[in-house]
């Protein structure tokens, strides 16, 4: 569930910023990573973002991205329609996701899944497979896969979750202690919290801090500083 | 005033508002303008300010405008009533269709769009005041909004219009020149490689005036690309 | 307008922040979000004006054309409001014909100004039977997070306060001031977590259920009332709101004449 990896601003080194369309010199030989192509031979960075360089991989990572479905990704849903065997969910990506009938927890007839599942409803569920066309099927059979009957849902853009986690998990462990809530991070971006109306208000204005300030330095004192208030 | 009598430029080669033949008019650019929009820009060249919204890519609806290999953009370009003189009604209008289709074409040519199979990316233009070249703020902001929106492209699009007044070429014409001049030569440019991906002219232009123009208009491109540039690095935080 | 699906989970975090006299973003009941406005903005109009209220940010241009009076009033100009929403400002906006929303907001907006009597439109006759000036009030939205009508409202009554007659390029004489006599104000309240709140935002309208707007003019009079979109509401509530109505109109009142002042 949670991903360990290390914040931007916790990277060594310089932080260069790139933009669509720049040339990235000095890296002969290199493989061209995410939000980079080889173009006439130049490696060209294609998004706004931080250059990362991984041995001989050169990447951008993204300052504002669209969700991007991979199998395996565990993610907050909202049911849009449904025929008679499969709901359609929107899960923040540029395609809807659909959850066939067999994939539900639930015995559901042929017919009648509004009467488990309606359109507005949450859930949490995982990316099954994603095919060519970028066509996910969620899936909501697995541990702790349901549907959200309580609680409240907060949105993150997907390149900021890193920091929400924290490296290990650590920042998480703290928003779950600032608000005393139970939280779940989708990999969509998705957050959701569930717990006093008081506790949800808290981590709902360090999720601010954090989407705000992720990319300076001493996030980690920053959003200590607010469980001291 | 009749066509005959507008002089663009007086005895020592300044035009109306105080430029020479070869210079651009003041050019600000700031992203993030709209809140709820996934990318945004303002742009303001001379007295023309138009501002471009992204929305996507998301699904596509109907189902019939899907495409199964590649995104399509949705654009819109559009003058508010209050942005002329004469106030615009407003409703369907021919040349803002037009100029919406060729920015398509434009922005075409460098988004990734074989990234985001079956899904659209809304792309909308708006200008709020028009001082001529409305059709290059509106391709240059959205360029920024794409951007700022995280939509990979090769490269941005940056838009320029020369022309020629009185027999002079002048980089970026403004709204008497445009009116009064004899002809009119907007450009698409894409700054890594001075490639071409917008071209309209209308007019009279002998060869070698339309190579000036066109070197103009490049050159013209790689200044106002570094305004679009810098406005998206101070956006995201450029103390790097 | 593309209707956009409503999280179920939206309505019950709602009501349940309502049973405790809380909102989603951390206001009181009748706190309007941060307010931002600027006259003069627009080069080409002879009167404008930005409002920012939050997120949402919207623009009024005020133009001026010559029209010939018609038959049954010889002596009188016109006035005009015309709304558009375009999808620029919002994910569900649509292209297209404008919306019955879109259509809402503009006549809505248009009547408090009208029926509050600021614009005379006898004042606007160039020349008896022949001539009469017609003012038009565009209304352009730019970001919508809630609560459009009075972004709106505010923008209108503050450009048109603001607004200069362009006698001289039609050549009828001198430029001078628009005589606008009175600053109508429109305030809406919108029901959220069954209680209305005051200036509400994209996800409480999403949330939320019925839709209530009160102009009132310099002398706390009532201009025009408009109740929107599904739900029922008893006379205590609207009584309670009127009360807020009075107060709120009346700030933001002082807030354009302050603007009008330091121009």
């Amino acid at each position: 569930m949670s991903e360990d990896s290390t914040p931007p601003e916790q990277a060594s080194g310089a932080v260069r910023l790139v933009h669509p369309g720049e040339r990235i010199g000095g890296h002969d030989g290199a493989e061209a990573g995410h939000g980079i192509r080889r173009i006439d031979g130049e490696l060209v960075a294609m998004r706004m973002g931080t250059l990362q360089e991984n041995g001989q991989t050169v990447s951008v990572e993204p300052l504002s991205s669209r969700y991007t479905p991979r199998a395996g990704d565990l993610v907050i849903g909202l049911v849009e329609g449904m025929t008679n065997n499969i709901w359609f969910m929107d899960i923040g990506a540029s395609f809807n996701a659909i959850l066939p009938m067999s994939l539900a927890p639930w015995k559901v007839e042929f017919g009648a899944v509004r009467e488990h599942l309606g359109v507005g409803e949450a859930v949490l569920c995982r990316v099954q497979e994603v095919d060519e066309t970028h066509s996910a099927v969620a899936t909501m059979k697995g541990m702790g896969l349901r549907k959200l009957k309580s609680g409240m849902l907060e949105t993150i853009p997907p390149h900021i979750i890193p920091a929400v986690i924290g490296k290990g998990g650590e920042m998480l462990q703290t928003l779950k202690e600032l608000g005393d809530c139970r939280i779940v991070v989708g990999q969509n971006g998705r957050v959701w919290l569930d717990g006093e109306q008081d506790g949800m208000r808290e981590i709902r204005s360090a999720l601010k801090l954090i989407r705000d300030t992720a990319h300076l330095p001493g996030l980690k004192e920053r959003v200590a500083a607010l469980a001291g208030e | 005033m009749g066509y005959d009598d507008y002089q663009c430029m007086d005895a020592n080669g300044i035009r109306e508002d105080g430029r020479k033949a070869d210079e651009m008019r003041p050019v600000e650019i700031v992203c993030g303008v709209i809140p709820v929009a996934d990318g945004s820009a303002r742009i303001k060249w001379g007295k023309n300010e138009a501002v471009a919204a992204v929305y996507g890519p998301m699904e596509a609806h109907p189902r019939k405008i899907q495409r199964q290999d590649r995104a399509i953009l949705d654009v819109r370009y559009n003058m508010a009533p209050f942005s002329t003189t004469d106030r615009i009604r407003p409703g369907f209008n021919r040349r803002s269709r037009e100029i919406g289709k060729v920015t398509r074409d434009a922005l075409e040519s460098v988004v990734d769009l074989e990234l985001y199979p079956r899904s659209k990316i809304r792309v909308e233009i708006e200008i709020i005041c028009a001082e001529a070249g409305t059709r290059c703020c509106g391709i240059t902001a959205a360029s920024v909004a794409l951007a700022d929106a995280g939509i990979p492209m090769s490269d941005m699009v940056v838009s320029v219009a020369a022309g020629k007044c009185n027999g002079i070429v002048l980089m970026d014409l403004n709204k008497p020149e445009d009116n009064y001049g004899e002809a009119d030569l907007p450009m698409g440019i894409l700054p890594a490689t001075d490639e071409v991906v917008f071209l309209q002219m209308d007019g009279d232009l002998s060869m070698d005036e339309f190579k000036q123009c066109w070197d103009y208009n490049v050159k013209a491109a790689h200044d106002v690309h570094a305004i679009m540039v810098e406005a998206l690095r101070t956006r995201y935080g450029g103390e790097v | 307008m593309a209707i956009p699906i409503i999280p179920s989970l939206l309505r019950k975090s709602l009501a349940e922040m309502a049973s405790t006299d809380e909102r989603i973003d951390g206001r009181s009941r009748y706190e309007g979000r941060n307010l931002e406005i600027e006259v003069d903005c627009l080069a080409n109009a002879e009167g404008s004006c930005r409002v920012r209220m939050g997120d949402t940010i919207v623009l009024a241009g005020v133009k001026f054309q010559l029209m010939t009076p018609y038959p049954d009033r010889p002596t009188e100009g016109g006035l005009m409001t015309s709304a558009e929403v375009r999808p620029v400002c919002g994910p569900n906006w649509e292209a297209g014909p404008p919306s019955e929303e879109s259509i809402e907001l503009g006549r809505v907006v248009d009547r408090g100004i009208r029926e509050s009597g600021c614009i005379n439109t006898t004042e606007l006759c160039i020349l008896p039977g022949e001539k009469a000036w017609q003012v038009i009030i565009d209304l352009f939205a730019i970001s919508d997070d809630g609560n459009m009508f009075d972004a709106f409202a505010l923008a209108a009554i503050a450009a048109l306060r603001t607004a200069t007659v362009p006698a001289e390029r039609f050549d009828v004489g001198e430029d001078y001031r628009l005589p606008v006599k009175g600053t109508p104000i429109m305030c809406s309240y919108h029901k959220v977590g069954g209680r209305f709140v005051f200036d509400a935002n994209k996800r409480e309208e999403l949330g939320g259920d019925e839709r209530i707007h009160i102009t009132l003019g310099d002398e706390g009079h009532v201009h025009s009332l408009q109740k929107g979109l599904r739900g029922v509401f008893t006379a205590t509530e609207f009584d309670e709101i009127m009360d807020q109505a009075q107060s709120h109109c009346a700030e933001l009142r002082e807030i354009v004449h302050n603007l009008e002042d330091s121009l």
